[in-house]
């Protein structure tokens, strides 16, 4: 596994995969859906599967002495190492507007989402529907990837629009705010829950269409 | 000679075509010639005994182990080649070496080298830098340094000029007589005659012939079928026109 990921990371990946991680960046935009920089993280891995097709990866993979389902894994680790540094980075610049620019005049009126632990939740949400929606469809044949990435767009997008407009609904404001970080931190953590266990089950069902896959 | 790879009865079917049942051997330290016209079922079979196309029914062994259950340890002995390097056109040849490197357990760096060297391989370069020749031989150059015991190649000779069609088929005669056996498959039978050992011969994705090339040679002169394999190929891939303007 160790092999495949350098290889991931040396042979097969895009460096946008990398520099798209600056999206993570847009946490600190005010007045602007910045759940929308999780999307653009998507699309910078998007670009490695652009390489890996153009590249002939998957063959030059496959004729390797390994178990054709660690191939798989393999791309699913170098994707959720992506996602996990983008997580990681969005927290670091969640807890900066939480703390010391708490009271920062321009995240004082933000109609918007706030960067707080439910953000970071959608954020966990957002890369899980890439994972099971791209990765998943892009196994079925190791070679399209144009529709996959297009029901991704249109998910993610209402997944977003989801996440604007819930914090305005009468009651629900806590979902926006800097209180109440007890049930903000159960959200986190049941997103993140949804985030490994929909990836572990699109990995493995990736890797059993992968195998059966004649290519 | 023990035989390094025995297929036996395999069958590969596709909505438009089927190919088999085809059963051959490949002994150790020898060189198999794979041959059909364009179309035939070469490139299946060769897919199908890597298992990178999943055979319908059939039996592959490797080494006298079955590929099913080993395909990991047979891939360690078994170095294939789709013609020339298709792969990582914009990377470093070093950096591809490096990386391939580490999957092998028998990867020999002092003889990657020497490969390299001798096929005049820039490992500063691209694989798009280099001509089709070159990058079939950074093919086997690759194969090699990990000491493939057997070398699968698929029309590594399409589209090279004759001096690097001589210059391969020289190779391949170098490593037969270092114990390496070498499948490969082409359409320009005048290769075969100049290097094979063995020959297979697949029509419309059906066993024509398998065993040694001087037998089947003679065998095919006795039916009039020609004196020469393009001749024999002629003969056979125009019966059925013969056939069917007979009736």
């Amino acid at each position: 596994m160790k092999n495949l990921l350098i290889k991931e990371m040396k042979l097969a990946s895009s460096p946008l995969s990398y520099l798209f991680l600056a999206f993570a960046f847009m946490t600190l935009i005010p007045g602007y859906p910045i759940l929308v920089g999780s999307f653009f993280v998507c699309l910078g891995i998007f670009q490695s599967f652009q390489s890996i097709r153009e590249t002939n990866d998957i063959l030059y993979t496959v004729l390797l002495p390994i178990d054709k389902r660690d191939a798989v894994k393999a791309k699913f680790v170098f994707v959720c190492f992506i996602e996990l540094l983008a997580l990681a980075l969005m927290a670091v610049l969640t807890a900066l507007r939480m703390t010391l620019l708490r009271d920062a005049v321009v995240y004082a009126t933000n109609p918007m989402m706030n960067a707080n632990l439910v953000y970071l939740g959608f954020a966990a949400l957002v890369f899980a529907l890439f994972n099971q929606v791209f990765l998943g469809g892009f196994f079925k044949t190791a070679y399209k990837f144009g529709k996959p990435f297009v029901v991704f767009i249109i998910l993610s997008m209402l997944l977003i629009c989801a996440a604007e407009v819930l914090h305005h609904i009468p009651g629900l404001e806590f979902l926006n705010g800097n209180e109440r970080l007890g049930i903000q931190a159960v959200i986190l953590i049941w997103a993140l829950g949804v985030y490994a266990a929909s990836t572990a089950a699109s990995c493995a069902r990736a890797g059993n269409r992968f195998e059966a896959l004649d290519l | 000679m023990t035989d390094v790879l025995e297929v036996r009865g395999l069958r590969k079917e596709y909505p438009a075509f089927t190919l088999g049942p085809v059963s051959f051997s490949v002994e150790a330290g020898s060189i198999m010639g794979f041959i059909g016209r364009n179309g035939a079922g070469k490139t299946t079979t060769l897919k199908s005994i890597l298992n990178i196309v999943h055979p319908t029914a059939g039996e592959i062994r490797y080494f006298g182990a079955a590929l099913a259950g080993n395909e990991s340890a047979v891939k360690q002995r078994v170095g294939y080649a789709g013609g020339a390097v298709d792969w990582y056109p914009r990377r470093k040849i070093r950096d591809i070496l490096d990386v391939t490197r580490r999957f092998y357990e028998n990867w020999d760096e002092a003889a990657n080298r020497k490969y390299l060297d001798a096929f005049s391989i820039d490992p500063e370069k691209t694989p798009r830098e280099l001509s089709e020749g070159m990058r079939v031989k950074l093919n086997l150059a690759i194969a090699l340094s990990h000491r493939a015991e057997l070398l699968i190649l698929d029309e590594p000779t399409s589209g090279l000029d004759p001096v690097s069609r001589e210059e391969l088929l020289d190779i391949f005669r170098l490593l037969r007589d270092r114990g390496t056996a070498v499948l490969f498959s082409t359409h320009i039978t005048s290769d075969l005659e100049k290097c094979a050992d063995h020959i297979t011969y697949i029509k419309q994705g059906r066993l024509v012939a398998t065993g040694r090339l001087s037998e089947f040679m003679e065998e095919q002169a006795r039916l009039g079928a020609g004196a020469d394999l393009e001749d024999i190929m002629v003969w056979y891939e125009k019966e059925d026109l013969r056939e069917k303007l007979a009736d």
